[in-house]
């Protein structure tokens, strides 16, 4: 492999964060290939993030109007991975990313390779490094047998750079199919808020928040004196105190912020495997002997109710010092 | 698409309410990769002729989430997935695909794959009746040459594993009692100093 094309997520022109990483490591992994970096992006409002991605470091940005659900971002990956020749395509490990890394894979046949962390490349093959069973093994594996791959980046682990990038933009021409998914309506249930995969900081709440109530105040008061994202166990989401989306765990998501803040959360393994790769990890909970204590690097034992809104106060402190 | 040992899951499933099984069964297909796994799959899953295929969202060792999209994008049918509820009407299927901030409404035209979310239904148990009755229905077994599948498995993979390693454990970190809500408080402040992040 020797190209390297970042699928961007976008939506109306306005580019998730993890495409912005996924163009940012783009550009790394094809000098360590020697060869281009390139973007696709696809749908209303696809010339609005192309400019936005002339601030990062690629060569071509490759732009399609098309608005076929899905099926537009495919075919446009396919044919600018055909005519790179060889390569390997970035996608965000989201919902949407999933679809279209895991459909042209199995289109071109080419190995995929879910929630990377980690790449290494040595003499023009890429392999991907991936912790698996929720981190209780680090799998590496090698991309083989074709001129494509793909890897679904995991969110909040790459960094995005912007650098004085001049990437060209290229239109991809219209390819004048019909769309044979129909999009009949979507509806915004939640504010569009920063998801618990890509914030920088969580705090999750689980049993020991007793209701919905303090999802919306007191942890999400506290998530956002850092720019955070609020999170949830599965006892509080089949509790039905917060929308499954913020699940973090077996049956919710995986994520690996720099600060994950457990409040009220036993630590239970099916919570446990979706936040251990946490860099640095902080429980607040009425029991010190919790099965958390185990693996937190700091356990306080104490009330929630009253800790969690004065660490919030003290947080907007500190912050507001170096504002 | 299991070893001869995933033989009481398929059980289990007719004993739920499947009317019959087909299960690929074969050291040929070991080891596979996603792809892999998409192709014998989608192989088997073709010969039976299905209008509708539902498949999980993703599984809970892997986790990967990709095999919906490559299974439909192999089967050459459209793929729904994300879906908390669906329904089927005049040759069509529409479902409610989750995401990020709420749900989409997405149809297409029969034979589609779908993929559900935990959201979508409970599963239900097996009764005393369905669990006799799976004991005497037929499991069809078929190999990898049964469903013409070749060149998969583990030295077919085009993601080929090269290493396993166990990550360090993460060390048991300080505990501190915190009976006054404010000392707690400042507690997790200077630990958030000295970690630069505050």
């Amino acid at each position: 492999m020797q190209n390297v094309i970042a699928f961007i997520e976008h939506k109306g022109g306005t580019i998730r964060r993890s495409s912005l990483e996924a163009a940012t490591q783009a550009r790394t992994l094809a000098d360590q290939l020697g060869g281009k970096a390139h973007a696709v992006v696809v749908g209303p409002g696809a010339q609005q993030a192309a400019e936005t991605l002339k601030k990062y470091p690629l060569d071509q940005i490759h732009v399609s109007d098309e608005d076929r659900f899905l099926d537009a971002a495919v075919d446009a990956v396919e044919s600018v991975a055909k005519s790179a020749g060889s390569a390997l395509v970035l996608v965000g490990n989201t919902m949407i990313g999933r679809d279209v890394g895991s459909r042209f894979a199995a289109r071109v046949d080419c190995g995929i390779n879910a929630d990377v962390t980690d790449f290494k490349v040595e003499g023009g093959a890429v392999s991907c490094v991936m912790p698996k069973l929720g981190g209780l093994v680090i799998t590496t594996c090698k991309l083989t047998g074709s001129d494509f791959g793909v890897a679904a980046i995991r969110p909040n682990v790459f960094a995005a750079k912007e650098t004085s990038g001049a990437g060209e933009i290229v239109q991809i021409p219209s390819s004048g199919k019909a769309s044979t998914v129909t999009v009949e309506d979507e509806v915004e249930e939640a504010a569009a808020e920063l998801g618990v995969e890509e914030a920088s900081v969580v705090v999750s709440g689980g049993r020991g928040m007793g209701g919905p109530e303090p999802f919306t105040t007191i942890l999400k008061d506290l998530a956002d004196a850092f720019g955070g994202a609020v999170g949830a166990s599965r006892a509080a989401v089949d509790a039905g105190w917060i929308p499954h989306g913020h699940q973090v765990g077996q049956t919710g998501k995986t994520i690996s912020p720099q600060l994950y803040i457990a409040v009220g959360i036993s630590g239970a393994i099916q919570h446990k495997v979706g936040m251990r790769t946490s860099e640095t990890i902080i429980a607040i909970n009425k029991d010190a002997s919790a099965p958390i204590a185990e693996f937190a690097d700091l356990l306080v034992a104490g009330d929630a109710f009253a800790i969690v809104p004065e660490l919030t106060k003290l947080v907007r402190d500190a912050k507001a010092v170096h504002a | 698409m299991t070893p001869a040992s995933g033989k009481e899951i398929v059980r289990k499933a007719l004993a739920m309410g499947a009317d019959d099984a087909v299960m690929l069964s074969d050291d040929a297909v070991a080891g596979s990769d996603l792809w892999g796994t998409a192709v014998a799959l989608a192989a088997t899953i073709k010969a039976q002729n299905a209008d509708l295929v539902v498949t999980g969202t993703q599984s809970t060792d892997a986790i990967s989430g990709d095999l919906p999209g490559m299974l439909a994008e192999k089967l050459g049918i459209p793929g729904l997935t994300y879906a908390r509820k669906l329904e089927v009407a005049d040759g069509r299927v529409r479902v409610e695909r989750e995401t990020e901030t709420g749900y989409m409404t997405v149809s297409a035209p029969l034979p589609a794959l779908v993929s559900v979310t935990k959201s979508a239904n409970e599963p239900r148990y097996p009764s005393l009746k369905g669990i006799m009755g799976a004991k005497k229905k037929e499991i069809k077994q078929l190999a990898a040459a049964d469903v013409g599948v070749t060149a998969v498995g583990t030295g077919g993979a085009k993601a080929q594993l090269v290493d396993l390693a166990t990550p360090p454990a993460r060390a048991k970190g300080q505990v501190i009692q915190a009976p006054d809500a404010a000392e707690g408080a400042r507690a997790i402040v200077q630990f958030l100093k000295e970690r630069k992040f505050l």
